[in-house]
């Protein structure tokens, strides 16, 4: 009688927490704050999230991450792949109900590349006819090959063959602009609240082209800076799904949430880059091997990350088109690793006598700590590396990375900006301003060049054999591809793992 | 007295000054800018953000340009929170923060000062002990831990509170005021253990209880007052401290306030929300000081500030 009391009254409580979180609101984790919610300012992934439940562009993804129609209801590519029309849905509209025009479409772009806006990620329009001029100032932002043919067509000139130029419509830098002073919304939800530090509420827009559609009235994004704050609210129910999972818990958190705990690959690398322009490891692509071959990745994976990365001997992760899971797997046993790993030690002109010292840098944060102190020693017990760990606040971290003046090897990573494995092999093309390996190699360069002139089925075989290149110069060491880790209640219905880790509320509900 | 205040506010204007100064230059000699990310922008993209910042000017035409914005109260717009100024973070994030530290502190002096005197009573009694080391403890375990078991205790397990997010409500704020204020208790508790013990001793409380005063008298009229003074300037920081917020409970709890920018700002190099909340804690220094100076002479009658000048 009285543990019934007690199980009401714990009930009773329960419930009283439970009611903000029910009818038509999902409670989502968001990370860290948005550092805009522009569509030409955010950079962050936090704020793209937030922006594609705002705004809606040409083509838009479904909730498997597949594209699929946006505003534009059809759209025709020209034979040689130069020009694409969009063909614009009349039912498409803002949130006052008015229509969503080509013109806002050309304004949007236009802004986006304009010098005056500073958009960090302008470079995304590249591909478009004109956008590279303009973006440096030296052209009129009219002189941007894309025009308005009538309220509902579009007409888009490119620079060259783009053949993921779809997949770029979907980010939200190009979605349509209603100006400067309107706040206006394209997308399924509008924006009713913001508190900066807190939470993003957003409304159902009932102007939506698919509003009837739409299986939540309110989304209310938290702000939630670490992770484990963020499970913690999962766990009191105030969350419906959360953005992460702590790191180093993985087995704990399979034991307690069973089917909510969501773990898919996601395009994304976590890698360690040389930097080829300083020694030791000038010219030395046998001893950057060696290095490379003797790390334990399942090892690291299992026991030393733990949070269901998967071991990694290539750039570019599986998932992307082209690239299927076993195409980079490592044929040798780790033995035999070892073992040739120590042979090129030697051609290099290393042994026990005369180790190799080397600097490890990376930016402060647990999971990069353990990671090097782990790295570091499979460097010293199969091959007596001297290994010094550096670590350092994030915005140095990336200053000297860049500037390639003092480090030698360090801390990198690429998460994907579209599905194309270009836009992770362009990283290391001689003329790239990422390029922090400092990797200035013709063959890889004449490959790539080779890739960006071909829009047919041959391109992929030009950036397979550009990866090919990276690898066997070893560039990088590969060392995990990033999967997307969510707690998703048993409650909330649509939500489906894909590989861009998109997932657009207008595709979830609450059961 | 009006002298002296006036005084003691104009001598706040070089403090200030200097502050700003420092701090102006310091965080700019910092390695690294606000516009470093992962992915280095391409050098035109740079160079347009900078222009629109102003950061390609020359540092003294910054350091003057910003003076002079700071003279009119704007503290310019967050380099990494572009949908806002400072002046807007500080607007949202100050009442949260003040509401919580104001609580906080309250609480801690609800319960700090009685528990302290009380034990000062019983000096080296069972009951003192057990107080004093109960406060050794509550100093001794940092908030990152006692958070978590907080939000183990009453929001996972018994499900009572949130477990975090922020609304003005006993519920939401319970948790983090506690957490707040439980260091507070256990440091008010010890110095006025302290102080206490001290003023008991003094000869005027031995004349007084010599007159047959009755001991509620001596303790409530003229002990508690003098054994007050070294918990009001513990007071003066610390108000300062707390009011502007505490990264860590403000993490853990997810909660909106200012403490986490002055973490977060100085690690974006958000030069200008750095800036507004140095200056923002600079002030509130300055000015809790004074009013500790101001809460002395009222406590203590030998301490008169303008005579010495008369």
């Amino acid at each position: 009688m009285l543990n019934e009391f007690r199980f009401l009254t714990l009930l009773a409580v329960l419930l009283f927490w439970l009611v903000p979180v029910q009818g038509g609101t999902l409670h989502r984790g968001l990370g860290p704050e948005p550092d805009a919610l522009d569509i030409h300012l955010a950079q962050s992934l936090s704020a793209l999230n937030v922006l594609r439940d705002l705004h809606e562009g040409l083509v838009t993804l479904d909730a498997a991450g597949r594209l699929i129609p946006g505003v534009a209801r059809a759209w025709t590519v020209s034979d040689d792949g130069l020009v694409w029309t969009f063909d614009l849905d009349p039912a498409a509209r803002w949130s006052d109900g008015s229509a969503i025009e080509a013109g806002h479409f050309v304004a949007g772009w236009r802004r986006a590349v304009h010098p005056e806006t500073a958009a960090p990620m302008a470079g995304l329009l590249d591909a478009v006819a004109g956008a590279n001029r303009v973006r440096r100032g030296q052209a009129d932002s009219h002189a941007l090959a894309v025009r308005a043919e009538g309220p509902g067509r579009l007409i888009v000139e490119l620079e060259r063959p783009t053949p993921w130029f779809a997949e770029l419509l979907t980010h939200p830098l190009t979605f349509p602009w209603s100006g400067d002073q309107s706040r206006l919304y394209s997308g399924p939800f509008v924006l009713v609240e913001r508190v900066p530090g807190a939470r993003i509420r957003l409304a159902a827009n009932p102007h939506f082209r698919a509003a009837q559609a739409l299986g939540l009235d309110e989304v209310v994004w938290h702000v939630i800076e670490e992770p484990s704050v963020e499970l913690s609210r999962y766990r009191a129910d105030q969350l419906h799904i959360t953005e992460t999972i702590p790191p180093g818990r993985l087995q704990w958190m399979r034991e307690q949430f069973g089917e909510e705990l969501r773990i898919a690959p996601y395009l994304g690398t976590f890698f360690l880059a040389f930097n080829v322009a300083r020694e030791p490891f000038v010219q030395a692509p046998g001893l950057r091997r060696a290095l490379s071959l003797v790390i334990d990745r399942e090892l690291l994976t299992e026991r030393v990350l733990g949070s269901g990365e998967i071991p990694a001997w290539g750039l570019v992760p599986p998932g992307m088109p082209g690239w299927t899971e076993a195409s980079r797997a490592e044929p040798l046993t780790m033995n035999e690793r070892i073992a040739r790993a120590r042979e090129l030690y030697r051609q290099a002109g290393y042994d026990d006598r005369q180790p190799l010292r080397v600097e490890l840098r990376f930016n402060s944060s647990l999971t990069h700590r353990r990671m090097a102190v782990a790295v570091a020693a499979m460097w010293k017990q199969h091959l007596g590396v001297e290994t010094r760990l550096v670590n350092e606040e994030w915005k140095v971290f990336v200053a000297n990375r860049r500037q390639g003046r003092i480090t030698q090897v360090v801390r990198g990573g690429w998460i994907a900006d579209w599905r194309d494995a270009g836009n992770f092999l362009q990283l290391f093309q001689s003329d790239s301003p990422l390029n922090y390996t400092f990797f200035s190699d013709p063959v890889f360069d004449e490959r790539m060049a080779n890739a960006a002139q071909d829009d047919g089925p041959s391109r992929l075989d030009w950036l397979r054999s550009a990866e090919d290149r990276l690898l066997e110069q070893a560039v990088v060491i590969p060392l995990y591809y990033y999967v997307s880790r969510h707690l998703v209640k048993p409650e909330v219905r649509g939500f489906e793992d894909n590989a861009m880790d998109i997932h657009l509320s207008r595709w979830l509900s609450l059961q | 007295m009006l002298k002296y205040s006036l005084k003691r506010l104009l001598s706040a204007v070089p403090t200030l000054f200097l502050l700003i100064t420092f701090a102006f230059f310091l965080i700019r000699i910092a390695p690294g800018g606000p516009f470093d990310s992962e992915r280095a922008l391409p050098p035109e993209i740079e160079a347009n953000l900078e222009a629109k910042y102003h950061l390609d000017e020359a540092l003294p035409l910054q350091y003057l340009r910003y003076m002079w914005q700071i003279a009119q109260l704007d503290f310019g717009p967050s380099f990494h929170y572009l949908d806002w100024t400072v002046n807007d973070l500080i607007a949202q994030g100050a009442p949260v923060s003040f509401a919580l530290g104001g609580l906080a502190l309250l609480l801690a002096l609800a319960i700090g000062v009685p528990i302290g005197a009380w034990a000062a009573l019983r000096q080296n009694r069972v009951a003192d002990y057990t107080v004093m080391s109960i406060a050794m403890i509550g100093i001794s375990i940092p908030n990152f831990v006692m958070a978590p078991l907080l939000i183990l205790l009453f929001a996972i397990t018994l499900g009572w509170l949130p477990a975090g997010g922020w609304a003005f409500t006993p519920s939401r704020m319970a948790l983090p005021v506690v957490t707040l204020a439980l260091p507070m208790i256990a440091y008010i508790a010890r110095i006025t253990r302290g102080a206490m013990i001290e003023v008991l001793r003094s000869s005027f409380i031995r004349t007084a209880r010599a007159k047959g005063m009755p001991e509620k008298t001596i303790l409530f009229q003229h002990a508690l007052k003098p054994a007050l003074l070294p918990v009001i300037s513990y007071l003066g920081p610390a108000a300062a401290a707390i009011l502007t917020g505490s990264v860590v409970v403000e993490r853990i709890f997810t909660i909106p306030g200012i403490g986490s920018y002055f973490v977060q700002g100085a690690l974006n190099r958000d030069y200008t929300l750095v800036m507004g909340v140095v200056i923002l804690y600079g002030v509130l220094i300055i000015l809790f000081n004074f009013l500790v100076d101001l809460v002395y002479a009222w406590l203590d009658p030998r301490i008169r500030y303008d005579e010495q000048e008369a």
